[in-house]
């Protein structure tokens, strides 16, 4: 009975290099993701509310931190 | 799997306190910062108002002075500690009479009480009774009053926060000092380096690591700090010395306004955390190296 190694072997889940300029793992990218989140909803409140509903900015966050995510 | 029993039931005591003391607070802040809540009020139910505390901090004038003050306190206090303290951690390197005396004094502002820190510094700053504006005035002639003047009220807590905390900072710098390997400095010095340039190439990067948490501890002190500030100048004059931790707790004590008080709180974390971050990021996170 022979086992293919590489389909069972795991996929490691270590540092990984994407378009952000430091070394970074799923984590790291996921609090990067939650900072810029935060700092959306705060400066779209401060600025853009009168004009564009939150609920656009929630779209566009949660678009930006699942990009970081992913390909960060 | 026994193993792994253990190391789990050795790191419960840990996980209890820090879930029990760290995060359901959080949570709970969390939680709280999306309500309207003044249990002492007319009304002391607790209502939901999705992000209305948020909307209404991004235009809150007080509490944005009160950030914006409260970076500058942080910059020249953390700034200016980190420099002193190196310069103090390089001194007790070197044997001088007095070493120990000098160490055990220069240690002593550690151990007291900020609250005591506050009511010493305001005794020595009270215009008719204070040693400090007596001798400003007679050496210099300049009359000092930290109950008048703004810049005068913010250095002083700047000069006292450098006082009280100055010795942590040199006790964590001397400790990554003491423990750096001689070879380098040795061989530097037969290569004919100067001073400046062991300092800014061998020194400066080997404790980096030390310096930078030495400068995460302090900052996230100087961002929260109240008691002091409280004691020497009730934030004042005006509004000049109010910083953020003090203008929390005049919307959380005195206004017991507890909704809005938690949604400055979570924000304040916010923005120490992404100080510490980009501080990391740029001086210690390590960097992807892209081949062109």
């Amino acid at each position: 009975m022979e086992h293919n190694i590489e389909e069972e072997t795991p996929v490691p889940r270590g540092p990984k290099h994407g378009f952000l300029p430091i070394v970074t793992n799923w984590f790291d990218r996921l609090f990067i993701g939650i900072y810029l989140f935060v700092a959306l909803e705060l400066l779209w409140m401060r600025f853009l509310e009168q004009s564009i509903p939150l609920t656009v900015c929630h779209v566009l966050a949660i678009a930006l931190g699942a990009l970081i995510v992913w390909k960060g | 799997m026994g193993s792994n029993r253990t190391g789990w039931l050795l790191l419960a005591p840990t996980l209890i306190i820090l879930g029990g003391f760290g995060i359901v607070p959080f949570i709970y802040v969390l939680w709280v910062s999306f309500h309207q809540w003044n249990p002492f009020g007319a009304n002391p139910a607790m209502i939901y108002n999705g992000a209305d505390n948020f909307r209404r901090l991004v235009f809150d004038t007080e509490f944005l002075q009160s950030v914006w003050f409260t970076m500058q306190f942080g910059f020249f206090a953390v700034v200016s500690e980190i420099v002193i303290g190196y310069l103090l951690a390089q001194l007790l390197m070197r044997d001088f009479p007095g070493k120990s005396i000098f160490r055990t004094i220069h240690t002593l502002p550690l151990i007291v009480a900020p609250i005591v820190v506050g009511s010493v510094w305001r005794l020595m700053t009270t215009p008719s009774i204070g040693i400090i504006p007596y001798y400003l005035n007679h050496w210099f002639g300049y009359q000092m009053n930290i109950g008048s003047s703004a810049t005068a009220a913010f250095v002083t807590t700047v000069v006292m926060d450098i006082w009280h905390w100055t010795p942590l900072v040199t006790l964590t710098l001397l400790a990554a000092i003491v423990g750096l390997p001689k070879d380098p400095f040795e061989q530097a010095q037969i290569d004919g380096a100067n001073r400046w340039q062991i300092f800014w190439h061998i020194t400066l990067p080997m404790i980096r690591p030390a310096i930078l948490a030495t400068v995460f501890i302090r900052l996230m002190d100087a961002l929260r700090t109240v008691d002091e500030i409280w004691m020497l100048t009730g934030g004042g004059p005006g509004a000049a010395t109010r910083y953020v931790g003090l203008h929390i707790w005049k919307i959380v004590f005195p206004k017991t306004d507890y909704g809005y008080g938690s949604a400055i709180s979570v924000i304040v974390l916010y923005l120490t955390l992404v100080m510490c971050w980009l501080l990391y990021v740029g001086l210690v996170a390590p960097r992807v190296k892209r081949s062109t």
